[in-house]
């Protein structure tokens, strides 16, 4: 069980001893996708292991930040005090052009724009020293 | 064949090798004052006196572990509480589908002789033990904390997705929808102690609050405290003990497809196929002999997506055997005759405890005004984390064997 206090500020991910990379990128400004050089899968998030193969043979490749939405729900109840003043948001599921998916949230617009299948774009949002968030614009 | 046909012919399958002897439910809806371990309690002793047992003779308790206790062993806390000292004990997390699974493990359990009579009990108290602000962030919690927590992400907000894309694959309308939480409103005006007995329409549902979209409020479960819990032990033993009306353990399955739900692998097509299959295999029987049925209802749209799943009904036509009456009496499969998370109650994971307590009692003919005609079999369908867990039970009585 959370306390009160925690719930009123909205959740930071926490970088995992798998994961620096991944957030090491987005800070920078590019979302990294790890190619497996033994069997060719591409994967979203950043691992150490290929999940189809097993293989660690895997390097990371900056995507080309283009994706459409193969789903989405605008949020008018917010879960939670944290995310009160945002409502309403679109949660977006994109499917990036190099095939993984990906959740996130609608930015540069009115979250009852989006539409399935819409084409969107990276945009990396820095929110704190270490930490930017990958959403996604109309492209 | 299928792993599972193989193991359905094998001698170690668990068909109808354990009955459920004992069935008890603690008041639900609002329960101010009661904690979860007392719910459980509550709960477990009634279970007791319905099987006509004493609490010495539980040598086994399965748990579902509870949000609004701090206890790290649930089911530990919950035997001390009780007052029994079990020699097989464990707390079982799989969110929503955790129901499923106590009643194939403690199944196994019994039938490879780690246990003779096993209590499965789950209570909480997500109404009263918190704020609604932490219930409803607690259910956030759930998600990950990189990938998913960051942007806002309710658990809601998952199902919301899949029933999104259903609607644009298949056509389900939100009228179709709505259906299911009118057709379970009906359905817990008949229950008593139900949460929600008040009739709703159509147009009530498609005016309440948007949610998630697009989830309106009256297609949202409720948010509820209470439990409920069960005494399982071997056939023979049920036998033994003069148990009336036994109802046996048929089959069950299990699939987990993802933990993210950006990597479920079809956003309309989830592991229920798989589990359902196994269980029926293992029972020997298809969901066209199921009689009765709890569908996991977290969300309207989850419903029409399970009656697709578990066989009710072919892929894509969900809604329109909603709308067509074939989930209520009269129908195919009258599912969720106690009105189910969206009317009846929804306590978080003993949410689908309170599935198999009603597919229980319409199997021994104790449902009286709700009662359906004649119901000898009845599966039960478990699920959670935005269909990253899956699982299905099949039960029957006697006859059925």
């Amino acid at each position: 069980m959370i306390s009160l206090e925690d719930a009123a500020r909205k959740p930071l991910p926490s970088p995992d001893a798998d994961t620096a990379a991944l957030w090491r990128g987005l800070r920078d400004g590019q979302l990294l996708l790890q190619h497996c050089g033994d069997c060719g899968n591409v994967q979203f998030y950043q691992q150490g292991f290929c999940r189809h193969c097993s293989g660690e043979n895997l390097t990371h490749r900056p995507a080309s930040g283009r994706g459409k939405v193969h789903s989405f729900s605008v949020v008018h109840r917010a879960p939670g005090p944290a995310f009160k003043n945002d409502v309403p948001y679109a949660v977006l599921l994109v499917e990036l052009a190099e095939g993984p998916r990906m959740i996130s949230t609608y930015t540069g617009g009115r979250s009852d724009e989006v539409t399935f299948d819409m084409e969107v774009e990276l945009v990396c949002e820095p929110v704190s020293d270490d930490i930017a968030l990958p959403r996604f614009k109309r492209a | 064949m299928t792993k599972a046909a193989a193991l359905a012919g094998h001698k170690n399958s668990l068909r109808g090798q354990v009955a459920i002897v004992g069935i008890g439910l603690s008041p639900v809806g609002k329960v101010p004052g009661r904690s979860p371990l007392w719910l459980a309690a509550a709960a477990a002793k009634q279970a007791l006196a319905d099987a006509g047992m004493q609490k010495n003779e539980i040598d086994g308790v399965l748990a579902s572990p509870a949000m609004a206790a701090q206890f790290h062993r649930f089911s530990v806390a919950f035997s001390e509480y009780f007052g029994v000292r079990p020699t097989f004990s464990n707390t079982l997390q799989v969110s929503g589908a955790t129901a499923a699974t106590m009643f194939s493990i403690a199944a196994a359990a019994i039938h490879g002789g780690l246990a003779e009579t096993v209590l499965v009990v789950g209570g909480d108290s997500l109404l009263s033990g918190l704020t609604p602000e932490l219930a409803l962030r607690s259910l956030t919690e759930s998600r990950d904390q990189q990938y998913e927590m960051p942007f806002g992400i309710p658990v809601a907000n998952t199902f919301a997705m899949t029933a999104h894309r259903h609607m644009k694959e298949f056509g389900t309308t939100p009228e179709q929808l709505a259906q299911v939480a009118v057709t379970q409103r009906q359905h817990a005006a008949r229950t008593p102690g139900a949460q929600q007995t008040e009739p709703i329409t159509i147009e009530d549902v498609l005016n309440s609050k948007m949610v998630t979209s697009p989830y309106r409020k009256l297609d949202c479960s409720l948010i509820s405290d209470g439990g409920a819990a069960f005494v399982l032990t071997s056939a023979e033993r049920a036998k033994a003990l003069g148990i009336e009306k036994p109802i046996y353990i048929l089959g069950g399955g299990e699939c987990y497809t993802h933990e993210h739900i950006f990597l479920m692998p079809s956003l309309t097509t989830t592991g229920a196929v798989q589990s359902s299959q196994w269980a029926y295999d293992m029972a020997g029987y298809g969901p066209k002999d199921m009689h009765t049925a709890g569908v996991y209802d977290c969300f309207t749209g989850t419903v029409i997506m399970m009656l697709e799943d578990l066989g009710f009904c072919p892929k894509g036509e969900g809604g329109r055997f909603v709308a067509d009456g074939q989930m209520t009496y009269g129908g195919q499969i009258p599912s969720n005759t106690h009105g189910g998370l969206l009317s009846f109650a929804h306590s978080g994971i003993p949410g689908s405890l309170f599935h198999f307590h009603e597919v229980v009692a319409q199997l021994r003919g104790e449902c009286g005004a709700r009662q359906v005609a004649g119901a000898e079999l009845g599966l039960v369908h478990s699920l959670g984390a935005g269909f990253a867990t899956n699982a299905t039970t099949i039960l029957g009585t006697e006859n059925t064997l």
